[in-house]
């Protein structure tokens, strides 16, 4: 089969032995190979974390439960929190821009090749020099043990005083180092993006995730070195016995909160704003229309971008800002619900009316914008502050970000690997297994996450390792907890379709869902030049207009 | 066909900056070793000053073996492609045609004119009211009992009201239910005009039975959790009536009002089309 | 009948630039974070050594001078680069070096006066915290950032350095230099003007 480009299809096999590969691998700088390492690396994290959560549950099924101690409890929420937003969401999301922006915006290659490597393998030192903790570090009592300050590592929770041994350096550290990473990444994305675009490719004809990567990157080049600079802080605090965050020697505890979700917010945006992307793309694609308000959705993401900036403390009602504060970011976080809710709006635009194949890829992409209008809709619940007083700290809340992270970012990550792992592979997903994986994923997080509401409201804290019978809260945990092991099922046969696919799944070809942009003008997989010939680009969909010159889009911009 | 432009010799010169044009970056083994060197750096602080030492000598020498692979020229691998350096030419389109296609139908492809729903708005707004103030005087034997509950939704102290402040004239509380009642009014009236339109078959149903039995729904269910106070007030078939005049009377406006095209989703020719032939496919549909 | 009339040239932005501007955008903000905190502590340290005890500016004040004028020779430096001055390139970079490490020094002997004399660790109090981090951490870019300037002197010293070849990416690189720079005219202004308040006397 030949490309549009003219590239003959190669087999997805290359030859060489082990070493041989393993080299390929590690010394590679193409941003496909490292993409694909970044997604399989979050993957393996996201089964690591995945186990985590499955152990809480385990304990929690049950009230007054003794199966896990609550020294190990406070290990497991740290390390899945952890785990879930910097070595999975992250590096897959990351992973993901890698992939497809030289492909989408017709480039042979990242801006920086040697530094994307590197980037990615700080992540993956990173990660495991925080997993190390488990063997290498000096825990509560002596013996080795995971860091267990949650993620947010609240001071004076993270204070000598209170964390013993060096486990909370191991967080510190671990993540700063992943943090560098995601840091030269988002440099690069920003060049790549302004450098690289392939003749014709102006601003506004760039694909959506490219917009999207675009803001992340901005987001990560904000944010990050802000967490990075207050984990600088408390590293100074613990090793030098400096008094940042010490609040008993003139030091700050708010401080600390502050500068982190100075952080935080924006990182929930980096972690949402790819999965909008997938979306983007696929849902188009899917229902055989031309995306809804493009040039709305530029601004909307570019909105998104700013306001993500100036909402930080409404992670803080509950710490006595006074009523100024916690009135300005209230409303500075309703706001933010204007851009968001534009997206959603265009999506169902770009829906209604559309000729509407649901294979697995849509489906995944469905699920995520009811799961997502969902989880915002609890979001500007807890926005509201005196509702945020009555549920800051429950399961309320674990409720909200897992509505926006699971049934919004997994589900996005899970389409987007549906969709292009044709592209990457030259094999397509199985459908009927994907099928399957996407009802037991949806059915098992519904199982999990939505009686996390209603326990919640009913007044259960957050990060406890057990709870007294008869204060309402078992059916709803023993609900969460039967969830599980349906989420699993969903995961294990996502995992025995990617091993089954990748050696006799259906042949892919160049562009097997009839989509527009232009990775799907290469083979599958693409050389490692992507393009034989740089592409030209005519429009928002390039490949559209290859495809039907009769009529192009380039006449309707 | 080929550009002419790619083959200039200026150009030439300068897509020697154009970077990976023939040539494709070399793998190196610099970027693992430097980030295993800053990694084990950081380690130190947690481990042993040596694994520090041993990570600040990796890290350097990645770094002179990354420069090297960089300076004074970057390390490729040529492409074994010819004429990779030539873009591919841009496909040759057909003239451009008249009518709209499938793919590229936005919902709804006509509304009603921005005024009819400010009129509508005004129009349902009068209606409800005096629905409402019906209720009130036959039910509550007070006119004032509606607007103060109304007010309500700005006024949190309403909810504290003693039955005999709801049934009294009270001047602020009035001035909060009449700019939140005209408000609220116009700006559904302007999203009828976008939504009747979608609606299949009869807008009019849709727009005056089954938004406000929605509408009311919602409301019935969720302000008893929400305002509990507030809701033991409300007569709900009287809500209800009051939701149906509005929904009427405003959709009966607005569908008197013709439907204009929008002109998303149609290529720039066919809108200078419209600019030249006038008003006149603003027209009925 | 062909309709894009645009030309399908590749007209790019310097990805060196686009890069470094990036790094300078996140290094902002690290160093705004570290500045935003020396601003809330300020007037904050109820015991021990206080800025207006240990701040003495007359000697703090040469420093900034000799860092401001190195962006001026490294200017100069890459302005005779640009002209193929290679022998001029040089000395101004000499200049440039020697600047910035007199700032180091200069950064040093004030260190070990404010910990000898005054008594100002860390440790002490909330003062010393902030002031010997948001310092300390602007030395370091400074350490840096002279590492660079230092290897493209020795590589010219080589004759590595091709004027008409490298002198984009020489000129990328100082722009490092210049942040450094007008990092430090914050961290000046923060510390040694709106910071030397007396003991309690807070913003
Ligand atoms: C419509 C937009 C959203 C609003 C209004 C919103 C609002 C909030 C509020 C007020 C909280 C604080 C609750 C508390 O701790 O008391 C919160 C927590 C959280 N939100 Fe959202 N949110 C929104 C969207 C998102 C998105 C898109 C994500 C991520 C993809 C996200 C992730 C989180 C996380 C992880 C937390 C909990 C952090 C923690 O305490 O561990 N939210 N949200
Ligand atoms: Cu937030």
């Amino acid at each position: 089969m030949t490309s549009i480009t003219g590239h003959k299809q190669g087999s997805p096999v290359q030859p060489g032995g082990f070493w041989e590969a393993v080299a390929r691998w590690t010394l590679s700088v193409d941003h496909k190979k490292l993409g694909m390492m970044y997604i399989g690396a979050g993957l393996v994290f996201f089964l690591i974390g995945g186990l985590e959560a499955a152990f809480m549950r385990l304990q929690l099924a049950r009230a007054e439960n003794t199966i896990i101690d609550p020294e190990t409890f406070n290990q497991l929420f740290t390390m899945h929190g952890t785990t879930m937003v910097f070595l999975v969401g992250m590096p897959v999301l990351l992973g993901f821009g890698n992939f497809l922006i030289p492909l989408m915006i017709g480039a042979r290659d990242m801006a920086f090749p040697r530094l994307n490597a590197f980037g990615f393998w700080l992540f993956i030192f990173g990660g495991a020099l925080l997993y190390f903790s488990y063997i290498g570090s000096e825990g509560l009592y002596g013996a080795p043990g995971a860091p267990d300050v949650g993620w947010f590592a609240y001071a004076p929770l993270t204070s000598r005083t209170f964390s013993r041994g060096n486990s909370t350096d191991y967080w510190i550290l671990g993540i700063m180092v992943s943090g560098f990473g995601s840091m030269t990444t988002a440099i690069n994305f920003i060049a790549t993006i302004f450098c690289m675009r392939c003749p014709g490719m102006k601003f506004m004809r760039m694909p959506m995730i490219a917009w999207m990567m675009l803001v992340v990157a901005g987001l990560v080049l904000v944010a990050v070195p802000v967490l990075t600079a207050a984990q600088t802080m408390l590293l100074l605090d613990r090793s030098l016995g400096a008094h940042f965050f010490d609040p008993e020697t003139e030091g700050s505890a708010i401080l600390w909160q502050h500068l982190f979700w100075f952080f935080g917010h924006p990182e929930v945006y980096i972690l949402i704003l790819p999965a909008f992307g997938f979306v983007s793309e696929i849902l188009p694609v899917f229902s055989r229309k031309v995306i809804f308000g493009y040039a709305l959705m530029v601004a909307a993401t570019v909105g998104i971008g700013f306001i993500a900036l100036g909402v930080w403390a409404h992670h803080m009602f509950v710490v006595g800002m006074g009523p100024e504060l916690d009135a300005f970011f209230g409303a500075s976080t309703f706001l933010i619900s204007v851009p968001t809710g534009i997206k959603i709006f265009n999506w169902l635009g770009t829906m209604w009316g559309g000729r509407l194949r649901f294979a697995t890829p849509m489906l995944f992409v469905t699920g995520f914008v009811a799961m997502f209008v969902i989880g915002g809709l609890t979001g500007i619940m807890l926005a509201t502050v005196p509702m945020d007083w009555q549920l800051s700290d429950s399961y309320f809340v674990v409720g909200h970000f897992h509505y926006v992270l699971f049934g919004g970012t997994v589900f996005g990550i899970f389409a987007a690997i549906f969709y292009w792992f044709p592209k990457a592979t030259g094999r397509m997903l199985d459908e009927r297994l994907g099928k399957w994986c996407f009802w037991l994923l949806f059915i098992g997080f519904t199982l999990t996450f939505m009686p996390m509401h209603i326990s919640g409201v009913l007044g259960m804290p957050r990060r406890i390792y057990t709870y007294e019978a008869d204060r309402g809260f078992e059916i709803w945990n023993l609900i969460s907890s039967i969830g599980v092991p349906v989420q699993m099922a969903g995961v294990l046969i996502f995992l025995w379709n990617v091993v089954r696919s990748l050696r006799k799944g259906e042949v892919a070809g160049d562009d097997p869902w009839d989509a527009w942009t232009l990775e799907w003008s290469t083979t599958s997989p693409p050389p490692e030049w992507n393009f034989d010939r740089i592409p030209t680009c005519t429009s928002a969909r390039p490949l559209w207009d290859r495809k039907h010159p009769e009529d192009p889009d380039a006449h309707y911009e | 066909m080929i550009d002419p432009r790619g083959r200039e010799p200026n150009e030439a010169a300068s897509a020697a900056d154009v970077p990976y044009l023939r040539a494709i970056p070399r793998p190196t083994p610099w970027p693992i070793v430097t980030a295993f060197g800053c990694t084990l750096l950081f380690a130190g602080i947690v481990t042993h000053i040596f694994v520090s030492v041993v990570g600040g000598a990796c890290a350097i020498i990645g770094l002179i073996g990354w420069f090297r692979d960089v300076f004074p020229h970057e390390a490729v691998e040529e492409i074994p492609v010819v004429g990779c350096e030539v873009p591919l030419p841009p496909p040759e389109f057909a003239a451009q045609t008249a009518g709209v296609r499938e793919t590229r139908r936005v919902v709804p492809e006509a509304i009603h004119p921005y005024r009819s729903g400010v009129l509508g708005g005004i129009v349902g707004a009068v209606a409800m009211a005096i629905v409402a103030c019906a209720w009130g005087l036959i039910d509550e034997r007070s006119i004032w009992m509606p607007i103060n509950l109304l007010a309500g939704i700005l006024v949190p102290s309403v909810g504290d009201a003693s039955i005999e402040q709801l049934k009294s004239f009270n001047g602020a509380w009035f001035a909060a239910a009449a700019v939140s009642h005209a408000v609220l009014s116009v700006l559904v009236g302007l999203v009828f005009v976008v939504a009747l339109p979608m609606m299949p078959r009869r807008p009019l149903l849709a727009g005056g039975l089954i938004a406000p039995v929605l509408w009311t729904g919602i409301a019935w269910a969720t302000l008893r959790v929400v305002n509990p106070t507030l809701e033991q007030y409300i007569s709900w078939p009287w809500f209800l009536a009051s939701q149906f005049a509005f929904g009427f009377s405003c959709g009966a406006i607005i569908a008197r009002f013709n439907l204009v095209r929008l002109q998303v989703g149609q290529s720039i020719a066919q809108r200078l089309d419209l600019d030249s032939s006038g008003d006149s496919n603003g027209g009925a549909s | 009948m062909r309709t894009t009339s645009e030309p399908i040239a590749l007209a790019r932005m310097s990805r060196a630039k686009v890069g470094m501007a990036s790094l300078i955008f996140m290094e902002s903000a690290f160093f705004a974070a570290f500045l935003v905190t020396y601003l809330y502590y300020i007037g904050k340290s109820t015991s021990g050594p206080q800025p207006i005890e240990c701040l003495d500016r007359g000697p703090v004040l040469f420093n900034s001078a000799c860092l401001i004028a190195s962006s001026f020779t490294v200017v100069l430096a890459v302005r005779a680069l640009a002209r193929g001055a290679i022998g001029l390139f040089r000395v101004w970079l000499l200049v440039t070096v020697l600047l910035g490490f007199e700032f180091l020094a200069g950064t040093a002997i004030e260190w070990s006066g404010l910990v000898t004399a005054k008594g100002l660790t860390i440790q002490s109090n909330a003062f010393g915290t902030t002031y010997y981090s948001l310092v300390g951490f602007h030395a370091f870019h400074v350490i840096v950032g002279l590492l660079m300037l230092v290897g493209i002197l020795v590589l010219s010293m080589f004759g590595c350095i091709d004027p008409r070849r490298d002198h984009a990416r020489v000129d990328v690189a100082t722009w490092y230099w210049h942040f450094v720079d007008v990092v430090w005219i914050f961290v000046f202004l923060l510390v040694y003007v709106v910071g030397r308040v007396p003991q309690g006397g807070g913003l």
